[in-house]
């Protein structure tokens, strides 16, 4: 299409304020982030020079106590992610596709209902969850021993592996709504004409899920699974208000280190430091999710797939109801799908 | 502020902005009057007295207006802000002044027509640094005692009276304990009280030493309590010794006859029991009486040099330390170290029992170790090892020794990065 140099300069125009806000926003804080880190610089009392490495070689020396800080919080927060996706992107598919297998008018309520406690702040949903489980008194505890399951309370908070199990719990139960809401989308866009084909031969309920509904809400997945790793990376709410890091420093995440470096030890130049290795962390984790998801799509796309294909692949699976035909027989009828 | 920490906070704030976001905070006053910006971490029930002080201090003037803030993370807003007056904390003094953001505070309790003379030795020391008062004595806040007169008659002055007040309260309820140990939260006044009962000093050239032999036995004590005497519950979590007692046996929760917490939960506790709450001296839990805690004072940013400002908080502490004015502040439960407000106080010990009772405690008042980065330098032992303490029935004094090894290598790295 030809452009005029007006209209290109008109184009322009419109692109400044998202490169202003890159500049400010992005660019400047990490440029200025990893000069901090190259110096030795205090909340304090300011900037006492520059030492190059010397903050990273203090968090990456096994004798510091930044090390120790940095380890600690590192190896809580990969936990945590371990703990926390699975959760978040099941329980969140299955919500979506709960909501997709109802009624129209319910699915308007369901959907409010399911993404209501993201709405809540998370000061609320901690004192909530520290109601719910407190050690001493708390509801979940007075229920276990009154129906006589416990015979002494549980320390939730204080006590691992509970002290995670509450974390996950309040994070699932907190976040799951904004991730079953890109699922519900995605399910949306599924071509229903696909299982009307499939329910017509027969196909099963996990062989339409398999080969059906989750190849074509594959990108969503891929970026739901991304940015809900990221979320668990920047763990600090409900670390901090559940269970104070701990026990024992156990739930203390990165974030909460960065937090105790700069504000506490007054550390900026290290905090820093360690902001951008965390930062660098989380680009290699989310460079080996894409990295996982492409290769596998390259190997998908060298058999593609096309939905006629994906559906025979679904009738191939067989029913897993008696009273749907046998796969043999499909196959063997190898019927033509329009 | 100087213009170096100026740009430090800049800084911390564009690695927040990237962390977590942040809302910058603004403060307002009358046109015309000379503004002294004043904060203070009073968020809690004593938060409304102090703001009593100041807007009375507001009416009264034509000249100057005292703006206050009270913010829960007051310390890093200080560091941030351009802040004329801060409330701090006496294990902060020393910090706050060898990073030069606090200057002394001597001149303008003088052009306040104050002096030291006018405070109590605890007072007078929560402020000193190096002979030189950094900050105006406020209030001492002791580990206060306070008890359930339904199930204990009078204050338990000794551990040997609370442990038979456990038996006692044991046969009649299982749930039933004589006190609570927290696994979090206030365990620094637990681990001061435990060094000064035994005459440990744990400062050592600079930093905090707990790997003495003596105070690991001590610490173990607090072990005993819970796994062998019975005397207090297990695993109680976070602020336990206040929750403990405020829970309630016949609902299934363990529930303690007294309590050694901050005095700032005097209101609550008065709240549930009334008439029946007793407040009591910080009972004998090792081999010599002693209370420890902390004290608020009040100090003037590096960054005041303004002449109308400096008269405005000279002004300010005129207002402030009169007994009519400073009596506020004991109503909220506070202990003044000011002694012509302990005389007025004294005169009405129904509408100031608190502070009435703990100002017979100061005289047996230890402050904490004076040390660069004091809380930063007791992370360790209030993170991992006071739950170790309260929460595992099997740990031993060589574990214990590890822990206290660790804590000891910390506090040294902190105390190093001292600024010479």
């Amino acid at each position: 299409m030809y452009m005029t140099k007006r209209t290109k300069w008109f184009g322009f125009v419109f692109v400044i304020p998202f490169l202003i806000s890159f500049l400010i926003f992005w660019l400047t804080p990490l440029l200025y982030g990893i000069w901090i880190s190259l110096h030795d610089f205090r909340l304090s009392v300011g900037n006492n020079g520059f030492i190059g490495l010397q903050n990273y070689v203090a968090i990456l020396t096994p004798t510091t106590l930044y090390h120790d800080v940095f380890m600690n919080t590192l190896k809580n927060t990969l936990l945590f992610i371990a703990l926390s996706v699975p959760p978040l992107v099941l329980i969140s598919l299955g919500l979506a596709l709960l909501i997709d297998h109802l009624p129209n008018r319910l699915k308007t309520f369901f959907r409010t209902v399911f993404f209501l406690s993201y709405a809540i702040s998370v000061t609320a949903v901690s004192a909530l969850y520290l109601w719910l489980f407190g050690a001493n008194g708390g509801f979940i505890n007075n229920i276990l021993l009154k129906t006589g399951l416990i015979s002494s309370a549980i320390n939730w908070t204080g006590d691992q592996p509970y002290a995670w199990f509450v974390i996950v719990v309040a994070t699932v139960w907190w976040t799951v709504g904004f991730n079953m809401l890109l699922f519900v989308n995605a399910l949306d866009e599924v071509d229903v004409n696909l299982y009307e084909a499939a329910d017509l031969d027969g196909a099963s309920a996990w062989n339409k899920f398999r080969y059906i509904t989750l190849p074509d809400i594959r990108n969503i997945s891929i970026f739901v699974m991304i940015t809900t790793v990221i979320a668990s990376f920047n763990l600090y709410g409900q670390s901090l208000l559940i269970t104070r890091g701990g026990p024992g420093q156990s739930t203390s995440s990165l974030i909460m280190g960065i937090h105790a470096t700069v504000f506490g030890n007054n550390q900026l130049g290290i905090g820093s430091a360690m902001a951008l290795l965390m930062g660098i962390i989380m680009m290699l984790i989310t460079g080996l999710q894409y990295w996982a998801s492409y290769r596998n799509k390259r190997e998908e796309t060298g058999q593609r797939r096309e939905p006629k294909q994906r559906l025979k692949r679904a009738l191939n699976a067989g029913p897993t109801n008696v009273s749907q035909q046998p796969a043999t027989t499909v196959e063997k009828k190898e019927r033509k799908i329009t | 502020m100087s213009k170096k920490s100026r740009y430090s906070f800049l800084a911390a704030g564009f690695v927040l902005a990237t962390l977590a976001g942040c809302t910058p905070g603004g403060s307002g006053g009358d046109s015309g009057k000379t503004e002294i910006k004043f904060i203070n971490g009073f968020t809690g029930g004593d938060g409304d007295y102090m703001t009593k002080i100041v807007n009375d201090f507001n009416e009264s003037q034509d000249e100057y207006t005292i703006v206050q803030s009270q913010e829960k993370e007051h310390y890093t807003k200080f560091k941030s802000g351009d802040y004329h007056l801060v409330v701090m904390h006496e294990t902060n003094l020393e910090t706050y002044q060898k990073d030069q953001l606090i200057q002394e505070a001597g001149p303008f309790m003088e052009a306040a027509g104050i002096s030291e003379d006018d405070f109590n030795e605890a007072g007078i020391q929560s402020g000193l640094i190096e002979e030189q008062m950094f900050g105006v004595p406020l209030d001492i806040h002791p580990l206060t005692m306070f008890y359930n007169e339904e199930l204990v008659q009078e204050a338990p002055t000794d551990y040997e009276q609370l442990k038979q007040l456990g038996e006692t309260l044991q046969s009649e309820n299982s749930n039933l304990y004589a006190f609570g140990l927290p696994s979090t939260g206030l365990t620094t006044f637990y681990f001061t009280v435990a060094a000064a009962q035994n005459n440990i000093d744990l400062a050592k050239e600079g930093y905090l030493n707990f790997t003495d032999d003596a105070y690991a036995d001590a610490l173990m004590q607090y072990h005993s309590m819970i796994f062998e005497d019975n005397v207090s519950p297990e695993k109680l979590g976070l602020d336990g010794e206040f929750q403990a007692f405020m829970k309630s046996a016949d609902d299934g929760a363990k529930q303690t006859a007294v309590t050694m917490t901050g005095p700032w939960y005097y209101q609550a506790v008065k709240e549930k029991y009334g008439d029946s709450l007793g407040i009591g001296k910080m009972p004998t839990l090792f081999e010599t009486p002693a209370t420890t805690g902390n004290a608020h004072t009040i100090a003037v940013a590096a960054s005041v040099d303004d002449d109308a400002i400096k008269d405005g908080i000279a002004e300010f502490l005129t207002f402030m330390y009169t007994p009519e004015n400073l009596a506020n502040w004991a109503e909220s439960g506070q202990t003044v170290t000011h002694l012509e407000t302990l005389d007025y106080i004294s005169e009405d010990p129904e509408k100031y029992d608190l502070a009435n009772v703990n100002q017979e405690q100061l005289e047996m008042y230890t402050p904490a170790p004076r040390v660069y980065q004091f809380d930063e330098q007791m992370r360790y032992m209030n993170e991992v090892v006071f739950t170790k303490l309260t929460n595992e029935p099997n740990l031993t004094k060589e574990d214990l020794m590890k822990e206290l090894e660790k804590a000891t290598k910390a506090s040294k790295q902190v105390a190093d990065t001292q600024p010479e």
